[in-house]
Formats: structure tokens, C-alpha cells, sequence
């Protein structure tokens, strides 16, 4: 299983904040995407149309989840290739680990696949004594750095050219070069001989087509095509959500999906696969399989506030307009999935209390919202995932997060409620505030469960005389 | 009490999803109609949309060839439009010369078993200069497709045709068929594409019409392998820097062939 450490939330992004190569490295990431991905919307010859379209086709096939994966299972099947339903992630890594074995496999070559990262794929292989060697340039940098990835489609970077320059040194053995073409050139060539030598290929799935039963991959560096077509045996991870209907639904979604993941027209790299090669064809698996996982996703489905969340396609775009995410980074997160769509979707899978900080982070600015290829509401799930801290929900084992919190807003309802109450309590307030250290004027520091209030900014202090107060005198005279 | 009801694993997970989904919207909303589509069922935009490609113009046609010359450039795709064969293996020829090979001493070239790529006639061109041309021809047993896996790796140069190029991202599509084994087009250093004129439609939404409504193309369906490559491999994985060539190949030309053939 993955690590979670959502709870280190707080501290991580802290560290976050400090790490000043990763502050450059975001900005420039979000300056370049972000702004891309803004220009290429506004250049889709269909307009705004395009994402409403988008979202429909979304929300319509989650919303027939069940008839779709039934279809999609029929004619992979019927393509010759092989299906499991996983429940959860250790089935599926049963499944992986059962296909290995049968076939002997030794190492196994992988393109980049969120879904396997969530269930920890990598490390069970390699507990199994299989290697498994991350073949995305950014993957391969984070797996010989021996960490997580820290961006959905940008996972190295948190690092820095010289940094790599010198774990390629060490662990390829070549003379240190901090020169990015030669760097891509040196994996280029290790990663070469992997892909000619492995037994097995991984990838994930961007999205399935039921109506024709195959997977689509997608990527710029040509190795999930390699991953795909070179080893005997492909297996494919996917999150069950990642489906459609219909082959024409690609036309939208794999358009906007590459306009939000880089602000490009088409990824270099589309593969359609319907299952293993055939006799006579040259090349391609002889054996493929489909994973399809819900590990937690039919929780998600069952609950209309959270159903939309499962519309997402996973580019990142969210990520790359986030105020918060742009400042913390992806470690801060605690799992795979970062961002406005971690914040969502983490807690849905891990545990709303468990995750409880990573809703709280995000500002509800909405720029998410408006960077989503297909209008995924975030701030709405966010806001229900706060909803749910506060209030406690039995459904999803929810316990109210701060109970001191619940108990002054309680407090504060009362006062508010009655005008008389109101007033003695800004009487007292007027005296009371004359006990706290004041700067310029302003109120500095406010004690025990209040100190948060004050941590960033000076709050002003109350005025002598309530505006209600003022008004009467003043019409007085 | 728990229920062991013996189900298989499968259905208990179907089973969960409908659960799930068992809201009282649902009905209302109506069940998605999943079942095979058949020729009454081209919606009239599709069969415009056919009817347009159909009865392109050849203006029209060097209009979109024009596009994706355009289209080409910030992708570093090199497109070239041709008049004739002849002179797209000219043109091939020429380049096998000029470039040396990424991985090997030996230059060579592996090419599909394709009808127009057997017009160029390369290697009988070629093999004044020692450049060997292989022709990924069907290979039936494991000792083939491993004679042929070898030698698609040892060339430095892969030419394929390809079944449709779409002019509005520079993107050519091919399906896998017997004789055009997908690695032609991956594993060498650089990609060759040759196409008809004919073949360059508009944009996604021609192509996913054709796909889905051509009866020709219905009846083949995706194949077990339907690429889409838009220009070069490439990376920008370190410091967002770009980089071409990161797996795939680090240069692909496409020749368009505009006259008779």
C-alpha cells in the first residue's frame, strides 16, 4: 500500500513554503501551464460550448457507471484481451503479482499511472523481486531519487537540473552533466535497454471506450507506446471512472484533456488498444489485461455531492492555477493525488478526518473551477467536505474536526441572535479588548483558541461607539 | 447476519455500482442506450460531415495541406508536400545519406509492407550506397517476430504510411494490421510518414465521424492498436525544459504526395 500522510499536512507545507528551488519551479509551472491551458480554452473553435459538452458527456456516463464497465468488459473480452474488477488495491495487485508469475517476469517496464501509484504497485512488485523500472522521464528522475511524485503530470518538478545531473552520475555511472539534453539523452539510453529486455508492460488508462473496447493512453515521451507494444505481456491499471460510452465522446475529451494536462492541441502520443496482437502482426503483447478498480470510488459514486468528482480526467490543470498548491507543493498532500482535485478526492478515499487539513488549505478562489477541461464544481466539494468536519457525518465515519471551534460558532449564534445580548457582549468586548497588545494602533495578538486570527494580520479594534449607536445620535441632532 | 450469496466477483462489483447509482433521479433520468449501433442510426450531421469529405475539392484539399504545413512548424514536424513518389524517395534517400545512425555503426532502414511505401522502391535505391532496407513483413512464428524485433532496433530510420493525417493538430493516425508492426514508428531515430494528399482531413471530429460511421472502417473497427502521433517525442520533464526525443524519435518527416502517384 501507498503511504498516506495527510496528517503532516501542516508541516509539509511548511517545508513547502521554505524550499525556495521549489517556489521558482512552481511559479514557472504555473506561469507557462496555467496561462497555456487559459489561452488554448479561449482558441477551441467550439468556445465555452466545448466544456459543457464535456461535462455532460462526463456526468451522463458516470451517472450509467454500471451499464458502461459491463459493456467495456464485454468487448475487451471480445478484442481477446482480459478483464478484472478489483475491489480494492490489493486485489489488483494480486492480479498484477499472479500475471508475473505465470509468465516469469523479471523486470517490468512502466509508464506513468496515478491509479498505481495509489495502490503501491511498485513496491509489492519489487517485495516480489521484480523490477520495475518508471520509464516517464519525470517518474524515472523521482524513482531514482527514491520519492513520490510531486505534480500529476510534472512529477520531478521539485528537483533541480544539477540534482539530477548528480543522481545520474551515481546511479548511471556516467560523468556528471547538468546539461538537460544530455541528461534525457543518458535515460534515453538506460531506459532503452529496459524496454528491449522486459518481460511485462504497465501503464494506466486516460479513458476507455466502451462502445469499441479499448484503452487509450497518452503520453509525450513515446514510452507508454513502448511499455505497450515491446514486452509479451501489457497489463493496464484504470480507475473505474475513466470510461465512455461512445467513441465519439474522445473527440471533446481527449482535446481538452491535453489542452489542460500542457496546453497543447494533441499529446504526441494517442494509443488506442483493444487487447494483444495477432498472429502475423509483427509486434504488440500477446497477452493483455484491464484492471478496472474501485478501491473506494463506489462510495464516491453513491453520493450525489461527491459524484461529480469522479468526472475528472486527471490532467493537472487544476493544479496548475492553484494559489495554494502553487505555494506548498505536491508533497504537502500526503498521497498521490495533490492539488484541488487531492483535496477532494483524498479525503474521499483516505478519510474525511484523516485528510481533514487538505480542505481546509485551499482558498475557495475558484480558479480550479475555471481552469477544469470539464467544469468539475471543486469549490462546491470542498466547501461539503468542510460541511462535513464541522457537522460530523455518519455516513462517511465523519467526526466533527475541532469541537472548540463548534463551540464558539454555537456561542457566537447565540449572542447574535438576540440584540440585547449583542450589545452587552460588544460592551464588554470594548473593555475587554483593552487588555490585548496593541501595535499602531491595531489589535497585535489575541489569546488561546483566537491566536490564528492574528498569526498574519492586525485586526482592528472595536470602535467606541457601535454604528447603531451613532446613527441614533446622529439623528438626534 | 452476513449473506453468502456466492456470487462472482465480477457481478458483486456491477452489483455495488447499481446500487450506488439506485438514486431517485435515475429512473427519471433514464438508462444510456448501449446497445450496437447500425446504419439507420447515422445521425444526418455524420452523413453530411462524410459527404463533405467525400466531395472535397482538391483547392480545399491543398488548403488543408497548406494548414498543416502550419500547423507543423511550432511541433517541430517537418511536412513536405510532393508531387510524385519519385521524388519522396529522392527525398528519403537523400536523408538516409545525410544522417548517421543513434545506436550502431550500420545504417538501416525498416519499413512497412505497404503498397505506397513498395512505390518507393528504397531498397533497391539504397543499396548502392550499403544502406540495407528490411520490410516489416508479417511475421508468423516467435524466431520471425524476433528477427524482425531486432532489426526494427538496429535501424536508425522507419517509414510508414499511415491511414488518415488531421490537419488541424498535425496528427496522423495509423491502425496495426499485418506487415505494419507498430514499432516501425517508435523505436528507430527517425519517422518517416508518407502519405497520399487525399488522406488529410480536417480536425477530431472528421476522424471520429469517419472511425465510428465509414462502413469500411466499421467493419476493420480500431484494430488492436490505433495510434495518433503529433510530431516528434518529447519531454519537458527537467526544469520544464523542452527536449525532442525522449523515447520515441527525435525527428519525424511527413511527405505529402500531391499529384498522381
Amino acid at each position: 500500500m501507498t503511504e498516506i500522510t495527510t496528517e503532516k499536512y501542516r508541516e509539509e507545507a511548511a517545508k513547502g513554503i521554505k524550499n525556495t528551488v521549489l517556489q521558482e519551479a512552481l511559479a514557472n509551472l504555473q506561469e507557462r501551464f496555467g496561462t497555456g491551458t487559459a489561452e488554448g480554452y479561449k482558441n477551441l473553435p467550439e468556445g465555452p460550448a466545448l466544456r459543457h459538452l464535456a461535462h455532460d458527456i462526463r456526468i451522463n456516463t458516470i451517472n450509467n457507471l454500471d451499464i458502461v464497465l459491463k459493456k467495456l468488459a464485454e468487448n475487451v473480452r471480445k478484442n481477446g484481451g482480459h478483464v478484472f474488477f478489483a475491489k480494492d488495491g490489493e486485489a489488483a495487485v494480486d492480479y498484477c503479482l499472479q500475471i508475473a508469475r505465470r509468465h516469469n517476469v523479471k523486470l517490468a517496464v512502466k509508464g506513468k499511472s496515478m491509479v498505481t501509484e495509489e495502490i503501491g504497485l511498485n513496491s509489492s512488485l519489487a517485495a516480489a523481486g521484480i523490477e520495475v523500472a518508471e520509464t516517464d522521464l519525470g517518474e524515472y528522475i523521482i524513482q531514482l531519487f527514491g520519492e513520490h511524485p510531486s505534480h500529476i503530470i510534472a512529477p520531478a518538478i521539485h528537483k533541480t537540473r544539477k540534482e539530477i545531473g548528480r543522481i545520474f552520475a551515481e546511479k548511471l555511472n556516467i560523468p556528471f552533466t547538468d546539461d538537460p539534453p544530455a541528461l534525457t539523452q543518458a535515460a534515453r539510453k538506460a531506459l532503452r535497454k529496459k524496454f528491449l529486455t522486459a518481460d511485462m508492460g504497465i501503464s494506466g488508462c486516460n479513458l476507455a471506450c466502451a462502445e469499441t473496447g479499448h484503452i487509450t493512453v497518452v503520453s509525450n515521451e513515446g514510452n507508454i507506446r513502448m511499455s505497450s507494444t515491446l514486452p509479451k505481456v501489457h497489463v493496464s491499471f484504470m480507475g473505474m471512472e475513466r470510461v465512455t460510452a461512445r467513441l465519439e465522446d474522445h473527440n471533446p475529451l481527449l482535446r481538452l484533456l491535453c489542452i489542460g494536462a500542457a496546453a497543447m492541441h494533441m499529446a504526441t502520443y494517442v494509443s488506442y488498444i483493444g487487447g494483444p496482437t495477432f498472429p502475423g502482426y509483427g509486434d504488440g503483447p500477446e497477452e493483455f489485461h484491464l484492471v478496472i478498480l474501485d478501491n473506494g470510488r463506489t462510495r464516491i459514486l453513491a453520493d450525489t455531492a461527491f459524484r461529480e468528482m469522479l468526472c475528472c480526467i486527471r490532467c493537472a490543470a487544476c493544479l496548475n492555477v492553484c494559489p495554494v498548491y502553487g505555494k506548498i507543493g505536491g508533497h504537502a498532500y500526503g498521497y498521490p493525488y495533490s492539488g484541488p482535485v487531492g483535496a477532494v478526492v483524498t479525503p474521499l478515499l483516505v478519510g474525511i478526518n484523516r485528510a481533514e487539513h487538505l480542505c481546509q488549505g485551499e482558498t475557495l478562489c475558484g480558479a480550479c473551477k475555471d481552469a477544469c477541461p470539464v467544469n468539475i464544481d471543486i469549490p462546491r466539494m470542498l466547501l461539503e467536505l468542510r460541511n462535513k468536519l464541522a457537522e460530523g457525518d455518519s455516513k462517511w465515519q465523519v467526526t466533527p474536526s475541532n469541537l472548540k471551534e463548534k463551540f464558539l460558532y454555537t456561542l457566537w449564534s447565540w449572542l447574535v441572535r438576540d440584540r440585547r445580548v449583542y450589545d452587552l457582549f460588544l460592551r464588554l468586548s470594548l473593555v475587554g479588548q483593552k487588555l490585548f497588545p496593541k501595535k499602531e494602533g491595531m489589535i497585535h495578538r489575541l489569546p488561546f483558541s483566537l491566536k490564528g486570527w492574528t498569526s498574519g494580520r492586525d485586526l482592528k479594534p472595536i470602535a467606541d461607539e457601535s454604528f447603531t449607536r451613532h446613527w441614533k445620535r446622529a439623528k438626534k441632532i | 447476519m452476513a449473506v453468502n450469496r456466492n456470487e462472482n466477483p465480477e457481478d458483486q462489483f456491477i452489483e455495488n455500482l447499481s446500487k450506488a447509482l439506485r438514486d431517485p433521479l435515475r429512473e427519471s433520468r433514464g438508462r444510456m442506450d448501449l446497445s450496437e449501433v447500425s446504419e439507420e442510426d447515422i445521425p444526418d450531421e455524420a452523413n453530411d460531415l462524410r459527404r463533405r469529405i467525400e466531395t472535397r475539392s482538391s483547392k480545399d484539399q491543398k488548403a488543408l495541406v497548406k494548414r498543416l504545413i502550419e500547423k507543423a512548424k511550432i511541433l517541430n514536424l517537418k511536412v513536405i508536400a510532393l508531387k510524385d513518389t519519385q521524388s519522396v524517395a529522392r527525398e528519403i534517400c537523400a536523408l538516409a545519406q545525410e544522417k548517421t545512425p543513434e545506436w550502431g555503426e550500420q545504417k538501416s532502414l525498416i519499413v512497412w509492407a505497404h503498397p505506397l511505401i513498395e512505390k518507393l522502391n528504397l531498397a533497391k535505391r539504397l543499396a548502392p550506397q550499403d544502406i540495407l532496407v528490411y520490410d516489416s513483413a508479417p511475421a508468423t512464428d516467435s524466431g520471425e517476430k524476433i528477427k524482425l524485433r531486432n532489426r526494427i532496433a538496429e535501424s536508425f530510420i522507419g517509414v510508414t504510411s499511415a491511414d488518415y493525417c488531421v490537419a488541424d493538430s498535425a496528427t496522423v493516425v495509423m491502425k496495426t494490421r499485418p506487415g505494419h508492426a507498430r514499432a516501425v514508428s517508435l523505436l528507430p531515430t527517425i519517422h518517416i510518414v508518407v502519405i497520399k494528399q487525399e488522406q488529410i482531413i480536417e480536425n477530431f471530429k472528421e476522424l471520429y465521424t469517419l472511425l465510428k460511421w465509414d462502413p469500411i472502417e466499421k467493419q476493420e473497427g480500431l484494430t488492436n492498436c490505433m495510434t495518433f502521433i503529433t510530431g516528434p517525442s518529447k519531454t519537458a520533464d527537467i526544469e520544464a525544459t523542452l527536449i525532442h526525443g525522449a523515447h520515441g524519435p527525435r525527428e519525424v518527416y511527413l511527405y505529402v504526395i500531391t499529384g498522381l502517384f
